[in-house]
């Protein structure tokens, strides 16, 4: 390695020869089983690095934990007042107060992964020049921080609906609520890596994406149901009930609320949304995965 | 640095290249045309290409510690991000042992979580498992020294305090490879002493660190060897004295605004240089020297068929000796040589290690890198159990407990040694003209 080891008697330039036995590439996308095997080997850290985000969050607000609660409950307060009170939007639909609390409490579920996801390269920064981890821990501890926060609100939730006057009709069905929650949960995984990979090549998403998410809000029939105001627009009907939110509200609203039975068709769709969405998203974000360091 | 070729490689870079496109105000990088007005209702005025590395080189080896010294913006930091694997080079490839570790000047993993919950996360981001995680612990605050401040939110902390932590956070994993860009700088005396004992225990362990610092005294002291970038490119590789030594010199220069002094200097250190390059043998190319396209035709076991011929040069040579004697012995050079000459041969290489039998396949995807060799240990038994040498292998890990107290004995060498160096410094020597 040194300059004056460089000539050798003849006066040519020798260039020293290393093996590069035993020695790998840095930084390289690993094949996808032993990325799976090594994002499975940091689920500690993903439970960790999601209860930091909580508490992160929370200890700025003097009320803390308390606006997990409070935020969903002001806006059912909110859009009760504007849609069931003054636009009436409420007519046609049974228990409207409880098909709105269930449409709030679940939408966010998926609207929070949605914007944490596109923003989850960007706020790991420190986590990503520090460490070599794979990088999908990342977007996947949004959706575990968020499925940590909305299990106690969806306790909260239910309270709600059992103790607002129009009584539900409780039945075996209940229980389909577990199926519904894990299926949502599998979609937001597969959203929030999608869109974390969007959202660092595309720094501007971040100012689309509450547009995104309000347009996704009002399409999703959180607070009217669509099949009666859309019944004059087949077109438009049939691409909205292929919007995966509105499948997995009518199955929760379905099963807790009415006591009856969804279509298989329903069901159907939410299987396919959540499993597609989350084998596209992963390989969308592993194909990245070299390029997160170069903020 | 002789001896040092012998030390199996740990960081290999080769032609390494980067790029970064910029936003740039300089009016004469500006857009023509359409582009500009584009431009300009982006609210942006122009871009320039910025060559970060231009082709860089180096070999770092086994208990090597290579300090990096040279100006703001030469590349340093990009180069160790490079070689930590959080950017791939445009060009050129890094290869590495071991997982690096990358300790950065922006020291707070999670400023609203308190130190002592970012030892935790920070063990549990570099693969520790919970329990590893929780045995660490108490190294983590012993080293970094913090005292009750561990309990507080790192965003309180001074950035001292928070390289602090993060120094010994890393050195929990007992990583092998190290790269600290200015990291330790901010610490105080105290500190210092501390990292410097850790430093060298990893060092003696095989390990590799690469240090960049500001100042050339530091690198002086602590670094075996060092390396000068200057604008993307390595100026100098040697020991860390000579090169320290010029790069100060020429830094002090630059400092007074003899800028004719520094450029003379710079322009010699270039016209010195030799551009390095390195060979890198690939054990692939060693086993299968043929093209894949042109082998095709002889696709048979390949493997088998050059053994069998191996052996057949070995036994033509035994043959030879007789006639070409008898033919000697005439002093005339016959019209034609009777019998068939053996074609000339090349001494039989031994095996590459690649193609022991028990080598990984070459196709095979390389092993996930670690930041250290795994845990498991190699205990060598007795046929028989009921040996007393076996056994006590068995019950307690005798060999690994020998390298440590070794690697210890090394650690505590280099030290002493550092001590007597800083203890009989002379006063400055020529160009050490204070300042710094």
């Amino acid at each position: 390695m040194n300059s004056s080891e460089a000539t050798n008697p003849l006066g040519l330039s020798t260039i020293p020869s290393v093996s590069s036995e035993g020695l790998v590439p840095v930084g390289r996308r690993t094949s996808l089983r032993s990325y799976l095997a090594a994002l499975w080997g940091r689920r500690h850290f993903i439970l960790a690095e999601s209860r930091a985000k909580m508490s992160g969050s929370t200890r700025k607000n003097l009320l803390g934990y308390g606006w997990l609660f409070l935020n969903p409950l002001l806006s059912v307060l909110a859009f009760w007042f504007i849609f069931g009170f003054i636009l009436q939007s409420s007519r046609g639909v049974p228990n409207f107060l409880g098909f709105l609390v269930i449409g709030v409490f679940f939408f966010q579920f998926t609207g929070k992964s949605m914007t944490g996801g596109t923003g989850a390269i960007r706020s790991g920064a420190s986590m990503i020049r520090g460490f070599q981890f794979p990088r999908a821990a990342l977007p996947v501890s949004v959706v575990v921080r968020n499925f940590l926060d909305f299990i106690p609100t969806a306790a909260v939730m239910l309270v709600l609906i059992a103790v607002i006057p129009p009584t539900e009709v409780i039945t075996w069905r209940v229980v389909l609520v577990i199926p519904v929650i894990v299926l949502q949960t599998i979609f937001n995984v597969g959203l929030a890596c999608l869109l974390a990979r969007l959202g660092h090549k595309v720094p501007d998403l971040t100012n689309f994406m509450s547009i995104i998410s309000r347009f996704w809000l009002y399409g999703s029939g959180v607070f009217f149901s669509i099949e009666d105001k859309l019944s004059n627009h087949p077109a438009i009907l049939a691409a909205m009930q292929f919007n995966p939110i509105h499948a997995y509200l009518t199955l929760v609203r379905n099963s807790l609320l009415y006591g009856v039975d969804s279509p298989a068709w329903l069901w159907f769709m939410a299987i396919a949304w959540a499993c597609g969405l989350l084998i596209v998203g992963f390989l969308f974000f592993w194909r990245g995965e070299e390029s997160y360091g170069r903020l | 640095m002789a001896d040092s070729e012998l030390e199996e490689p740990n960081i290999v870079a080769e032609n390494v290249q980067v790029r970064y496109t910029v936003n740039t105000n300089d009016p004469g990088q500006r857009a023509k045309g359409l582009r500009r007005i584009g431009n300009a209702m982006l609210g942006r005025r122009g871009q320039t290409t910025v060559r970060a590395l231009r082709g860089v080189n180096f070999v770092a080896r086994e208990g090597e510690m290579v300090g990096i010294v040279g100006a703001n913006g030469s590349g340093k930091s990009t180069f160790l991000r490079n070689v930590a694997g959080v950017e791939q080079p445009d060009r050129g490839r890094i290869l590495v042992r071991y997982q690096p570790l990358l300790l950065g000047v922006t020291a707070a993993l999670q400023p609203a979580l308190s130190g002592s919950e970012n030892v935790r996360l920070g063990c549990l981001a570099m693969g520790l498992s919970p329990e590893e995680a929780a045995e660490a612990f108490d190294y983590v605050v012993d080293l970094s020294a913090l005292g009750a401040a561990i309990h507080r939110p790192m965003g309180t902390y001074s950035s001292g305090m928070g390289s602090r932590l993060r120094f010994a956070i890393a050195l929990a994993a007992r990583p092998k490879i190290m790269l600290i860009d200015e990291a330790l700088s901010t610490g105080d005396a105290t500190f210092a002493e501390r990292s410097e004992r850790a430093m060298d225990e990893l060092l003696a362990e095989a390990g590799t660190v690469l240090l960049v610092n500001h100042a050339a005294k530091v690198i002086q002291e602590l670094c075996t060897r060092a390396v000068w970038m200057h604008k993307g490119e390595i100026l100098m590789n040697g020991p860390a004295e000579a090169v320290a030594e010029k790069y100060r010199w020429w830094a002090w220069n630059v400092a007074k605004g003899k800028d004719d002094i520094a450029d003379k200097l710079l322009h010699d250190v270039v016209s010195n240089a030799v551009k390095e390059e390195i060979n890198i043998l690939e054990p692939e190319l060693v086993r299968d020297p043929i093209p894949r396209h042109a082998a095709r035709t002889v696709k048979k076991t390949v493997a088998s068929t050059r053994h069998m011929k191996r052996r057949e040069a070995v036994d033509e040579v035994e043959e030879t000796p007789a006639p070409l004697l008898a033919a000697a012995e005439s002093q005339v050079w016959p019209e034609e040589i009777a019998t068939e000459l053996p074609k000339a041969k090349f001494p039989a290489l031994p095996k590459p290690a690649s193609q022991a039998v028990s080598a990984p396949r070459i196709h095979d995807e390389p092993p996930p890198l670690r930041l250290r060799p795994s845990k498991k240990r190699v205990v060598l038994r007795a046929a028989d159990p009921s040996d007393r040498a076996s056994s006590v292998a068995a019950s307690d890990d005798f060999t690994g407990r020998r390298l440590a107290s070794r690697a210890r004995k090394i650690a505590d060498e280099r030290y002493q040694e550092r001590e007597r160096i800083r203890q009989d410094e002379a006063p400055p020597t020529v160009h050490q003209d204070s300042g710094r």
